[in-house]
């Protein structure tokens, strides 16, 4: 069925959206294309001198877009797994079943950021309980000032905070199964791991890609963790490709050239986003 | 207070939906729509009642271009196949929603509701709600609130088929009942269903649908007397008519080089190939008739349909007991001579045991 | 072997639950702390370890003039904003969601699909794309720290995430009860909010709950965009990470943040096993 109404239903909406992105867009554009930084403070045109530099002078960049790669897959997988496995083990009957549940809820209902500045203290080489327990392990690493463990707190802060939105995600799906194929694999006699293998995670499919897409989208935008944790560092060691922009943009002002970083993000973003969740679904209606 | 409609085109793919469809509705009639699933039958009621659009063609209703006029703005009512209810509103608020729309007043909305109750049987249930119902109880709610509304057109879309075989029985009784009864002069009811049988018992006028085209239309005596073609012989019948390639010769049947007697009505047919028809429950177990080989014996109810194949032929005799048949098994049948039809080349009629037609 | 599998079970759950509580522990016991127990050396149970003292929680109500920290007014601007953009975001969203759930749209080559995906890749945007123009479009309409202005920047953040949610609830919804109300005497409108809408309450409480909480925890754009007038409380709270402020008043306010959510997790574990959110959710 199909009326004139459907275009009061779908513009308010629409146009607001347009309406307030139109502007940031055409001018992230535009300013691309100029050279404003803190010494010209003035929209000239330099046609695309930004991007010639962002592609073959710029390895900084490309280094924090191979960073966010890394640091987002990882922390997904390890969400995925992890949440999915909690969802697993609460789904039926456990012993404070209900306790669980909201206990694995809670860290996605904090704040990000102000987290954060907990762990900061956390993670605190000397004044921290980390360290202090470890210490009687004789360990000690020294969480934010080494590079390769700094990328390891920026991902246990991560599955901290957000296992539990995929978590609810994969419990919701869980709770929304159909009772029959679990019922014929129990006449069948399989084993728990059988019954996971193949109905169990097979009826999961369509709901894990599209959390595994979500998840994917929401985790490429780190930056509070990033920002509060480890400003980028040590060094560019968890610089992701958000913070670059953000260091040249709003801390050295070279607001042209950051543009241009972020329009190239935005398009690269798109497109490897919408491959992947493409792909992920023809795996699925392959299943 | 005609429906009519007039070349009626719908292609919103790659197939015709409605396919050059005509029609010619009068108030106070019931008319049947026969087809097999996906023959174009919910999209023609979807057309009447609005919420498709034609790609061509036009409707009129009462002299005006219902085309023009919205669904909420026509004055029909539609049961679906899925026992659509609202599920958040009570018994007594289904039925009175439409009402209540129309802003009629409380009384006249309270005395409506109780007449569409009664005549559906469910006095009593005002108060429950939709999901505390079964299937039978929530179609006839569904029902309840098209006769509410008193509609000038009402639209059943194979309302039966989602409800048991005993409920079907019973539903389609009452129907019977309320459609003889309970309708004023003013009403079209249009009803469809992919069933023969149920299309014999409501004996209204069938309009028998086949992707998107009208194959035949006439009374339910006439479809099931003289199907204008081997499609609608096909359709009109459950289990199908049997289809028999062959030939007449000068006083004989010929096929799968057997002989039988010619029936009498076939005797001014020229002598060349036919296609000839019978239907499954004229063929009887038979000593002394011809050998068939059993292929499958279902047996549904207290009947036995057996498939049977000789040759190229394969044929469906319907006996009227439950017996044990074995696959492979040989058995031997006779055809009721006088209940032959004979069908051209082309798959038109050319005669039939109820008078020759002869296009 | 089943023996083996439950234990299992209840230890993985258990140290998930340790580690999910940790840093909640540790901020509440620093937030009793001074300067001494602090940076001595690292200490954990009050009375035991370290004397306990309140100077950490006083610092929240003292007036910001005699050194405290006033979070009470950040804590009611994130309300206002959070609360409004979702309603906002919520209303725009469910209807535009219901049209391309039920309508057919075609301009060109851009049909239904394509005009979902536009809505939900907003998401994929990260903040500092879009803030340094926010930046420069509120100070050109005035709208730079201010309430309003954040209003308008989080509609964007949070409208994809409404049509997300609903397009998929509302799919779910037979398209034959639109079809029976419209029948019945409603035009498409009423047929919307007297029979879909009063049927779509399980999805409108999942939308607004996670807009809510991507409203409520946005830190990076209240950051840019707003300086004295107004304060978020993720601002606020980070601020306080950057000065002199001591680790007591520190954990102090972040602890006095997140509590309130803390109850959201409750609802949303009511709603889950009740079933209802199941439906909404897939």
């Amino acid at each position: 069925m199909n009326f004139k109404h459907k275009f009061v239903f779908l513009f308010p909406g629409l146009f607001v959206l347009i309406g307030i992105l139109i502007f940031p867009v055409i001018f992230t554009i535009r300013l691309s294309f100029s050279g404003w930084n803190s010494y010209t403070p003035e929209m000239n045109f330099i046609g695309i001198t930004n991007y010639i530099r962002l592609f073959t002078d710029d390895p900084r960049f490309w280094e924090s877009f191979f960073r966010l790669s890394f640091l987002s897959v990882t922390t997904v997988i390890l969400q995925y797994v992890i949440g999915f496995s909690l969802a697993l083990m609460v789904w039926r009957d456990i012993k404070f079943k209900r306790f669980f549940r909201v206990m694995f809820l809670i860290p996605m209902m904090t704040t990000p950021v102000i987290m954060t500045v907990i762990w900061r203290t956390f993670f605190h080489e000397s004044l921290g309980p980390l360290n202090d327990i470890l210490g009687f392990f004789g360990l000690g690493p020294k969480w934010l000032s080494d590079p390769a463990t700094a990328k390891i707190t920026v991902i246990i802060v991560e599955v901290w905070q957000w296992t539990p939105f995929m978590f609810l995600l994969l419990l919701a799906g869980l709770l929304s199964l159909p009772k029959e194929p679990f019922l014929a694999a129990a006449i069948d006699g399989a084993s728990a791991f059988r019954k996971f293998v193949y109905v169990t995670f097979p009826l999961m499919a369509p709901i894990s890609i599209g959390a595994i897409i979500i998840r994917l989208i929401e985790a490429s935008k780190i930056m509070d963790t990033v920002f509060v944790l480890t400003s980028g560092g040590p060094g560019t060691a968890t610089e992701t490709s958000s913070f670059y922009i953000y260091i040249k943009g709003l801390r050295e002002f070279q607001m042209g050239y950051a543009a241009t970083l972020s329009f190239t993000y935005l398009v690269i973003m798109i497109i490897s986003l919408t491959i992947i969740a493409k792909v992920l679904t023809k795996l699925m209606i392959k299943e | 207070m005609n429906l009519i409609a007039n070349n009626l085109k719908y292609k919103p793919d790659h197939e015709f939906h409605l396919n050059d469809v005509s029609f010619n509705f009068k108030k106070g009639n019931l008319y049947t729509i026969l087809g097999r699933t996906l023959s174009g039958k919910t999209t023609l009621l979807k057309t009447i009642a609005g919420l498709l659009n034609p790609d061509s063609g036009d409707i009129q209703f009462e002299e005006k271009d219902f085309g023009k006029i919205p669904v909420w703005e026509r004055n029909v009512a539609m049961v679906y196949q899925q026992f659509i209810n609202y599920p958040h509103l009570t018994v007594y608020e289904n039925i009175s929603f439409p009402l209540k729309q129309r802003k009629l007043n409380e009384e006249k909305i309270k005395t409506d509701v109780n007449e569409a109750l009664k005549t559906v049987g469910l006095i009593g249930f005002e108060n429950r709600k939709i999901q505390e119902l079964s299937g039978g109880q929530q179609q006839r709610v569904a029902l309840a609130r098209s006769l509410a509304k008193k509609a000038k057109i009402l639209l059943l879309d194979e309302p039966l088929v989602n409800l048991d075989y005993k409920l079907r029985e019973q539903l389609r009784e009452e129907f019977k009942k309320i459609f003889s009864e309970g309708f004023s002069d003013e009403t079209i009811l249009i009803y469809s269903t992919t069933d023969p049988q149920e299309v014999m018992e409501l004996n209204g006028e069938v309009i028998v649908l086949d992707e998107g085209k009208v194959l035949q239309t006439g009374p339910a005596k006439e479809i099931f007397e003289n199907p204008k073609n081997l499609k609608v012989a096909e359709i009109s019948n459950d289990p199908p008519m049997n289809i028999i390639n062959g030939a007449k010769n000068s006083n004989k049947i010929n096929f799968e080089n057997i002989d039988i007697d010619l029936p009498k009505h076939f005797t001014k047919l020229e002598n060349k190939n036919y296609s000839f028809g019978i239907r499954a429950a004229e063929i009887k177990l038979n000593s002394n008739g011809i050998e068939f080989e059993v292929e499958l014996a279902e047996i549904s109810g207290s009947e036995t349909l057996l498939h049977l194949k000789r040759g190229n032929t394969k044929i469906i005799a319907l006996i009227e007991e439950v017996m044990n048949f074995k696959i492979h098994e040989k058995v031997r049948v006779g055809f009721n001579p006088t209940k032959f039809y004979a069908f051209n080349e082309d798959g038109s009629l050319i005669s039939s045991p109820y008078g020759v037609y002869n296009g | 072997m089943y023996k083996f599998y439950t234990i299992l079970k209840y230890s993985f759950v258990t140290l998930w639950t340790m580690f999910v509580v940790a840093p909640f522990l540790w901020a509440l016991s620093t937030s009793f702390k001074d300067f001494q127990s602090v940076n001595s050396k690292v200490t954990y149970i009050p009375w035991v370890d370290y004397q306990p003292s309140l100077e950490g929680w006083k610092v929240l109500i003292k007036s910001p003039a005699k050194g405290g920290v006033d979070i009470v007014e950040p804590y009611f601007n994130s309300i206002f904003v959070t609360c409004t953009a979702s309603l906002i975001s919520i209303c725009l969203g469910t209807l535009a969601a219901y049209a391309l759930s039920r309508f057919t749209f075609k301009a060109g080559f851009v049909k239904n699909n394509d005009i979902t995906f536009f809505f939900i890749s907003q998401r994929i945007m990260p903040p500092i794309v879009l803030s340094i123009p926010f930046f420069i479009f509120l100070s050109t309409i005035g709208l730079l720290d201010s309430l309003i202005g954040l209003v308008v920047v989080y509609i964007v953040l949070l409208m994809p995430i409404a049509v997300w949610i609903m397009v998929d609830f509302f799919n779910r919804v037979p398209k034959e009860l639109d079809e029976t109300a419209l029948i019945d005497g409603c035009n498409p409108y009423q047929a919307f909010y007297k029979v879909v809408l009063p049927n779509s309450i399980p999805g409108l409480i999942v939308a607004g709950m996670f807009c809510i909480i991507f409203g409520w925890i946005d830190f990076f754009f209240a950051f840019i965009l707003t300086f004295t007038e107004v304060q978020l409380l993720p601002v606020k709270v980070v601020a306080l990470n950057s000065s002199v402020t001591p680790w007591w008043s520190l954990s102090a306010s972040a602890l006095v943040s997140v509590a309130p959510l803390i109850i959201v997790a409750f609802v949303v574990e009511r709603f889950l096993s009740k079933g209802n959110l199941s439906g909404a959710l897939k």
